[in-house]
């Protein structure tokens, strides 16, 4: 927590010092937890949709399950993307803030790879499958697309954060945006690993 | 000195009497007098509504409405009610009276109190909207499909419905999570959680089921509505889609929603009713934890709305066991009540009236809950008019009278009057028996085999005086609604003052000012004990004025159990942002609605800039 500026008052509001003089810098944090912790709930509940409506096989679609080959390195990319990520907010926290930027701006980077990667992903796909062609196509696109439009939120925050103009502690809000921020790309990030799991993985084991 | 720094305080917290202060507030007194007021005509909106059906009902083979404009109507006044009136009020509430309760200067987001203010008016009035083209959502407030879906519902009614209740989603998740916050940060200091007003506990228990129910809902009317306008095949037989997966989505959030509705008017309760009995509440401990525990166990019931659908015996008896379970923790509370007044000294207020009414109430909505939670008891009824007596036994016993009885307790603190007690207590009573001739006689139409959401009934089949009693009850309610109504436009000039402290009642809220100031108290209190205005500890005892922190926007933050100083809180100062924020989520839905796509993504890239502009840094206004 940084510490209130309070010498730049006038002297009559100076003469009483207030009972403790840190800056709560941590309500954003706990905003950012909470809004993970519903957009989790919303991803349960689509995953809960989708093996409902598998009518219990975990392994569903039977028939042509969806491919690996480009989305296995898509959960790489993610993954190597929270790690530059993380490198970079532990550069931020040693001072050394242009080493920030350049992390985030990688991060960034990955994140629109990934985009690409789906943007591809989808064309193949849609040559054989369509969200109208049965409610297997519609959940499978609703939650990728849903995954997407959240990476796509976490793009825009980091971006936002990539733009700020300074990111050293401040008595203004607001505060630590890089760590919110972070918080919810790791969240993106790990939403797509139960997706890999469950969409990509399971129908392919037999 | 003193006076020195009221000026002060007032000039850094003061929202400026102007067009731009109207539109731009951040102030929590500001916002929740709006939620109280915009829900209060939601509520004569749906009771108009209500109304109209019961004249159609009134007399057998009646023509008033045709069955079209019938289920528009019932559905209106349903969605209203459950979303647009009994939420919100009880979010009124909370807005404007716990940062009182605690001690702090504003919600710890005041500027998403604004923006969740603005979306909750904008998702009505865009419901709201469908009426005026003609074309409003039909499908009970449940919106079971296949009915709702496009072949057995064309037309813009149900995509008004599925779009504006994910509206209202953003704006109740973002008020939940500011109370969560508020809550566990910024309470005074001594203010330990074994020491929290009881609403606050009933708030947080269904702030946290809001966070995890409520996205349910979303999910829901996002499936729906891609089923509805894109083809695909959520809920579509055909297609290989479950028409269940809607009732099992809706009910995973239509139960917890239940208590969303009304824990926290059982918190007001318990707040007020332990002040008109002058003495501490009996069982405090065990009254909040049977409140965490119904929004626990609430999460476990859902399944008892679907026990028709055809289940697994032992699902169903699962589910019908939890379901009597939620009962006992209802009986704590009740009970505590009842020891209260009756080891007290009550004093009959109108507000103590209102509040032994719901008590009156509760206990035969709930009894007659348990009825419909055994399971062949709920086959024989279901879908009859039994199941809407009981429903609105809770919702206008559970939730109107405490909001009525809260009215009459809280509104001299907001309005600085005081309202008359005879009118009140003629208020009471009028809407007590209104209420009761409205729906008795419903328990006897359902097991007479009445159905629910029929438009008329021909004569013959034992209905047809049942139904006229019913009728003239509802109209009574109405005029014992009106009555309030005018007590309370008659009191903002004629009341009374109220002074501070008009019921010598105990928690912090009452130490300030009547209106409260902008700043709400001049010295952060702090608290030692659960009635901090009963005991001898002066609240505001601060010799050196290290509690002022009038060294800007500033409140204090605490920790989360024990309410120790922590650091001081920056509070944002008014902000357009909000609004225009809203103004362009409102354009982006109506897009949908009419599917606009390119109308839709201009209203997102308004949406991002503006969130950018509220976002971005500003500079911090210092003391003149």
């Amino acid at each position: 927590m940084s510490t209130i500026a309070l010498d730049r008052l006038p002297p009559d509001v100076a003469s009483h010092p207030p009972l403790v003089s840190e800056l709560d810098d941590r309500r954003g944090t706990a905003a950012m937890w909470l809004f993970i912790l519903t957009e989790a709930a919303l991803f349960i509940l689509l995953f809960f949709s989708y093996f409902y409506l598998a009518e219990g096989g975990w392994r569903w679609p039977m028939e042509e399950p969806p491919k690996l080959h480009l989305a296995i390195p898509m959960l790489v990319v993610l993954w190597i993307s929270s790690g530059v990520l993380h490198w970079g907010e532990k550069q931020v926290k040693a001072r050394r803030y242009s080493r920030g930027r350049a992390g985030l701006a990688v991060t960034i980077l990955l994140g629109l790879i990934f985009l690409v990667m789906q943007a591809f992903e989808y064309r193949e796909h849609l040559r054989t499958l369509s969200p109208q062609t049965n409610v297997y196509g519609s959940i499978f696109y609703t939650i990728t697309t849903f995954h997407a439009a959240h990476l796509i939120l976490g793009l825009l925050m980091l971006l936002y954060v990539l733009f700020l103009p300074r990111y050293e502690p401040v008595d203004r809000p607001p505060h630590r945006p890089f760590h919110n921020a972070a918080l919810y790309w790791h969240f993106v990030d790990f939403v797509w690993v139960w997706i890999i799991a469950f969409l990509y993985i399971a129908p392919n084991t037999r | 000195m003193s006076t020195a720094i009221e000026e002060r305080l007032t000039n850094l917290w003061e929202t400026p009497h102007t067009l731009y202060g109207w539109f731009a507030t951040v102030d929590h007194k500001q916002i929740g007098k709006r939620y109280l007021v915009t829900a209060m005509a939601f509520l004569i909106a749906g009771g108009l509504e209500a109304l109209v059906m019961r004249l159609q009902l009134a007399k057998a083979n009646q023509n008033l409405l045709s069955p079209e404009v019938y289920n528009q109507i019932f559905t209106m006044h349903a969605v209203t009610m459950i979303f647009w009136y009994a939420s919100p009020i009880l979010s009124g509430f909370a807005v404007y009276f716990i940062p009182l309760m605690i001690g702090a200067r504003d919600m710890a987001y005041p500027r998403l109190n604004a923006f969740t203010y603005w979306s909750f008016l904008f998702s009505g009035l865009f419901l709201y909207g469908s009426v005026l083209v003609g074309q409003s959502p039909h499908g009970g407030w449940f919106a079971y499909v296949p009915f709702t879906s496009k072949t057995y519902s064309p037309g813009l009614g149900m995509d008004f419905y599925a779009l504006a209740l994910i509206f209202l989603t953003i704006s109740t998740e973002g008020g939940a999570i500011n109370f969560i916050v508020t809550i566990f940060r910024l309470r005074a200091p001594g203010m330990t959680v074994s020491k929290m007003p009881l609403f606050l506990y009933s708030t947080l228990t269904i702030s946290c089921a809001i966070i995890l129910a409520l996205p349910s809902l979303t999910v829901a009317c996002v499936f729906l509505e891609l089923d509805r306008q894109w083809g695909f095949h959520f809920f579509d037989v055909a297609g290989g889609g479950a028409p269940l997966l809607w009732q099992q989505l809706f009910w995973i959030f239509g139960h917890p929603w239940v208590y969303v509705v009304f824990l926290p008017a059982t918190g007001m309760i318990s707040m007020l009713i332990p002040v008109f009995s002058r003495r501490p509440i009996v069982g405090y401990p065990y009254v909040a934890l049977s409140t965490v525990l119904t929004g626990l166990v609430g999460f476990g019931v859902w399944v008892h709305h679907m026990f028709a659908v055809g289940m697994s015996q032992m699902g169903m008896s699962f589910f019908s066991a939890a379901s009597m379970t939620i009962s006992i923790f209802s009986a704590v509370q009740v009970f505590a009540w009842l020891a209260t007044v009756w080891t007290g000294r009550p004093i009959p207020t109108a507000s103590f009236k209102f509040a032994m009414g719901f008590i009156a109430l509760l206990v035969i909505g709930g009894l007659n809950g348990i009825v419909t939670a055994v399971i062949p008891v709920d086959w024989q009824v279901h879908d009859t008019y039994f199941v809407v007596s009981h429903l609105h036994y809770v919702l206008v016993g559970a939730n109107m009278f405490p909001v009525f009885a809260a009215f009459y307790y809280w509104l001299p603190k907001i309005t600085g009057r005081m309202l008359d007690e005879r009118v009140g207590t003629w208020s009471f009573w009028i809407m007590f028996i209104g209420m009761n001739v409205t729906f008795f006689p419903m328990h006897l139409l359902g097991i007479e085999g009445m159905t629910r959401r029929i438009y008329t009934f021909p004569s013959g089949l034992g209905w047809d005086s049942l139904n006229l009693i019913s009728t003239i009850g509802a109209f009574v309610l109405a005029v014992g609604i009106l009555l309030s109504v005018l007590n309370f436009f008659a009191s903002l000039s004629g009341g009374r003052l109220a002074g501070r402290n008009p019921w010598k009642a105990d928690t912090l809220e009452w130490s300030t000012d009547s209106p409260p100031a902008p700043y709400g108290s001049v010295h952060i209190p702090t608290v030692v004990s659960r009635h901090p205005l009963w005991d001898d500890h002066d609240e505001e005892e601060d010799p050196g004025d290290a509690r002022v922190l009038d060294q800007g926007r500033l409140t204090l933050a605490s920790t989360s159990l024990d309410a120790e100083p922590l650091a001081l809180a920056r509070m944002p100062e008014d902000s357009l942002w909000p609004f225009l924020f809203n103004l362009a989520m409102t354009l982006f839905f109506v897009a949908l609605v009419i599917k606009w796509l390119w109308l839709a993504l201009a209203g997102v890239i308004a949406m991002l800039v503006f969130n950018a502009f509220w976002l971005w840094p500003k500079p911090i206004k210092r003391p003149a």
